[in-house]
């Protein structure tokens, strides 16, 4: 329906994005006013700041190196997450599959929780985490390798193992640490997923990422589309189908474990914005990736906005908590098939 | 050779297990080659072996004089389009995308769908008959549309050879001759090779031009439907007694499975059954079925008997209608006991025409043969040649390795100890 249209679709998005950012710049608890946050940020642009002249003053502080970095982090978060849960369904051809099937939240997570537990700086927490989620990963690669092939069921079976074993280990922690460390706190706050601790460092780092990981993704909509057709299939189709599964596997668990070294475990984007992308595009991944990109960034910058203006939860929670009924809402609409 | 794919002593399994061994067919452009065999025979291993998705460990498959195994993936995907049993698509593309995944092996990693991409679709749709509902999600289409939208899927792929693995199992027989004839005019007219997997034996006798029987991974037979589709090569492969008769319209065959033999495993032992007047009818289908090598003899064309062991195709010593017993007939059907192991003797009435099958039992039981008797009928009724009879029945009787039996039961039961 929307085919032909897609080009328009996403530059619609692009345009919502950017209004949606700059309107969350706004917010918060000093007020600062829509034209100032414009002129403020296009000044911070090379280039067209020779153009753009902004007011100084703590308005200027707050938008450039408070809300500007978290917002953009949202954003990368946002379009990390649904990209990576675009291909994992793909590459899972099912729709329940999540960034985090494969561990990397609860390796992470536990990565999170000893340094939590040890003190760790804050500087390098985010390494912890994202070795550990990586680590858990590799662990659940080198248990779905059956005759030197990928085995998708059995990696989700492995998948699901060691995040048990890992949230196990995560939970002991979060036992055996002392309530008045606010360790207890801090490892729950990751485990909520949170953009609080933004900074433009951090979008120096995730950015790259991102992109890379968008654009390996990307590169494989093809072989994603022809990969639903079954495996065998694909292979009888052209599709080198071990080096998608690999590629998309390994790029997609990137993404998700340096955004879960950033920002802790947002839940339910990397599960549900393919699922409202597809009810949009439908389920070819040239659309479908680009889409999910754009909504995921938007629902992310939304919730955050909404997390900031009710005081400071951690955002996972405004995800679950607006996700969980979108989500039961497509259950019932889909109930008795069709598909998603 | 060119034009065509040849597979040339291929053997493949899956981790230790081999499932094909020395496999070689040839398929030649334009023909359709029919595979059959029962479950597990590996026809469906040797599409996998042929396109790759599982190794070879030994023989090669050569297209068009290129070792298969030397194209790329995708070059391999233009020679070769295969239509799968089943697909489950658990996401909701539309009918037209799904027989555009065939133009993959075509398109470049960023490339979008060019005009003859969207021709050769459209061409594969309109054949199929699925264009019209080339907008409604694939998960919407009952069994029967989904498969002609494969079917498309691999027409789209515009290959050299086309693998049908058991492709229209799940459609009606209206869809199902449709798809046939379909395929049948492609191999015809674009000089595609086709390689079918049939588990219904007529479709195949139908469609082929050539069949292969396999049978535990390996050729039992190949050739023209008429020379594979044979009783006795049913018999061998699929334990089933089978009537194949032949259309008078088109002159293809048909086969009509008449019983499933019981066939616990095939046994070494030779049976040899010596009866007469329908008194062994049953018996001799009863011992094929439990897997014994049954010979019979002398017996009187169109005799009841004789027409049971023609249809199971036994090694029988035949005799003219209504006519005693020749002395050269005789002297075969004593060869034959002695071939086997062990000779049963029914209760045949006795005459002056058949008074040497009497005597046959004897000459087994003297010669050291284990021999069973069914006796269901005193012999006093069933004796029409006096005293003679008489006698040589109770010397055959009085013989330690000459046993008498009540019932086809008991007998097989006995034969079946002797075994142990």
């Amino acid at each position: 329906m929307i085919k032909e249209r897609t080009g328009w679709l996403m530059a619609g998005l692009a345009v919502l994005l950017l209004i949606i950012a700059v309107y969350s710049a706004t917010v918060g608890t000093a007020d600062i006013p829509f034209n100032e946050v414009v002129l403020i940020t296009l000044n911070e642009l090379p280039l067209i700041n020779r153009y753009v002249s902004a007011p100084e003053g703590p308005s200027r502080t707050i938008v450039v190196l408070i809300r500007l970095p978290r917002i953009v982090l949202g954003i990368i978060a946002g379009i990390s997450l649904s990209v990576s849960g675009t291909s994992m369904q793909g590459i899972f051809k099912n729709p329940m599959a999540s960034p985090f099937i494969l561990g990397v939240s609860a390796g992470g997570g536990l990565g999170a929780a000893i340094g939590f537990y040890l003190g760790v700086s804050f500087y390098y927490l985010p390494l912890l985490a994202f070795l550990t989620a990586l680590g858990t990963v590799f662990l659940v690669f080198a248990l779905g390798r059956v005759r030197k092939k990928t085995d998708i069921a059995t990696l989700l079976l492995a998948g699901l193992a060691m995040n048990f074993l890992m949230s196990g280990l995560t939970s002991y922690i979060r036992y055996m640490s002392p309530p008045e460390k606010m360790v207890q706190m801090q490892i729950l706050s990751f485990m909520l997923g949170n953009l609080n601790e933004a900074a433009w460092n951090q979008v120096y780092i995730t950015l790259p990422i991102m992109i890379i990981g968008l654009a390996l993704v990307f590169a494989y909509s093809r072989d994603l589309n022809v990969i639903q057709m079954g495996e065998e299939s694909a292979l009888q189709l052209g599709v080198d189908v071990e080096r998608t599964k690999f590629v998309q596997l390994v790029t997609s668990s990137l993404l998700a474990a340096t955004m879960v070294a950033f920002t802790g475990i947002i839940g339910f984007v990397g599960l549900m914005i393919p699922h409202g992308a597809r009810l949009i595009v439908g389920p070819e991944h040239k659309r479908l990736i680009p889409t999910a990109a754009l909504i995921g960034g938007i629902f992310l910058i939304l919730c955050d906005t909404i997390s900031r203006t009710i005081g400071e939860i951690p955002v996972g929670i405004i995800t679950v908590l607006l996700g969980s009924p979108f989500f039961i809402y497509l259950l019932i609409r889909n109930r008795g098939d069709t598909g998603w | 050779m060119v034009g065509t794919l040849e597979v040339r002593e291929l053997t493949t399994g899956y981790g230790e297990k081999e499932v094909l061994k020395n496999v070689s067919i040839s398929l030649k452009k334009g023909k359709v080659l029919g595979i059959i065999g029962p479950n597990g025979s590996g026809k469906s291993t040797l599409i996998k072996a042929i396109t790759g998705v599982i190794p070879t460990w030994s023989g090669e498959v050569m297209h068009d004089g290129k070792n298969i195994d030397d194209l790329h993936r995708r070059e391999r995907a233009r020679v070769i389009g295969v239509v799968p049993q089943d697909t489950f698509i658990n996401f909701p593309f539309t009918s037209w995308e799904v027989v555009m995944m065939g133009r993959n092996p075509y398109l470049g990693r960023f490339e979008n769908p060019k005009r003859d991409d969207d021709l050769a679709v459209k061409e594969a749709m309109e054949a199929t008959k699925t264009l019209k509902f080339k907008n409604r999600s694939v998960r919407e289409l009952s069994g029967g549309e989904l498969q002609r939208v494969v079917v498309a899927r691999a027409l789209a792929q515009e290959p050299r050879l086309i693998f049908l693995d058991e492709a229209t199992s799940h459609l009606d027989i209206g869809h199902k001759l449709e798809i046939m004839n379909l395929i049948k005019d492609r191999a015809k007219h674009q000089n595609v090779g086709i390689l079918s997997i049939h588990h219904n034996l007529n479709l195949a006798a139908r469609y082929c031009d050539e069949i292969v029987l396999l049978d535990g991974g390996e050729v039992h037979a190949k050739g023209t439907p008429k020379e594979v589709l044979t009783r006795a090569h049913l018999r061998a492969v699929y334990g089933i007694e089978a009537e194949i008769d032949e259309n008078p319209r088109d002159g293809s065959l048909y086969v009509t499975p008449i019983k499933r033999q019981v066939m616990e495993e095939d046994k070494e032992e030779v049976v040899h059954v010596i009866c007469g007047g329908g008194s062994g009818r049953v018996m001799l289908k009863e011992l094929v079925e439990y897997g014994y090598e049954v010979t019979t003899g002398v017996l009187n064309v169109m005799d009841s008997d004789q027409k049971m062991a023609e249809f199971l195709d036994l090694r029988c010593v035949t005799e003219a209608p209504f006519s005693s017993i020749s002395e050269q007939k005789n002297s075969e059907n004593l060869k034959l006991t002695e071939e086997a192991d062990i000779v049963v003797g029914t209760d045949f009435a006795v005459g002056p025409g058949n008074l040497d099958n009497l005597k046959a039992l004897l000459y087994a039981a003297n010669s050291g043969k284990k021999v069973l008797l069914l006796e269901r009928k005193e012999f006093d009724e069933r004796n029409h040649v006096g005293t003679e009879g008489d006698r040589i029945y109770r010397e055959l009787i009085n013989k330690n390795n000459v046993k008498t039996v009540t019932g086809m039961d008991k007998l097989i039961r006995q034969i079946d100890e002797g075994n142990l």
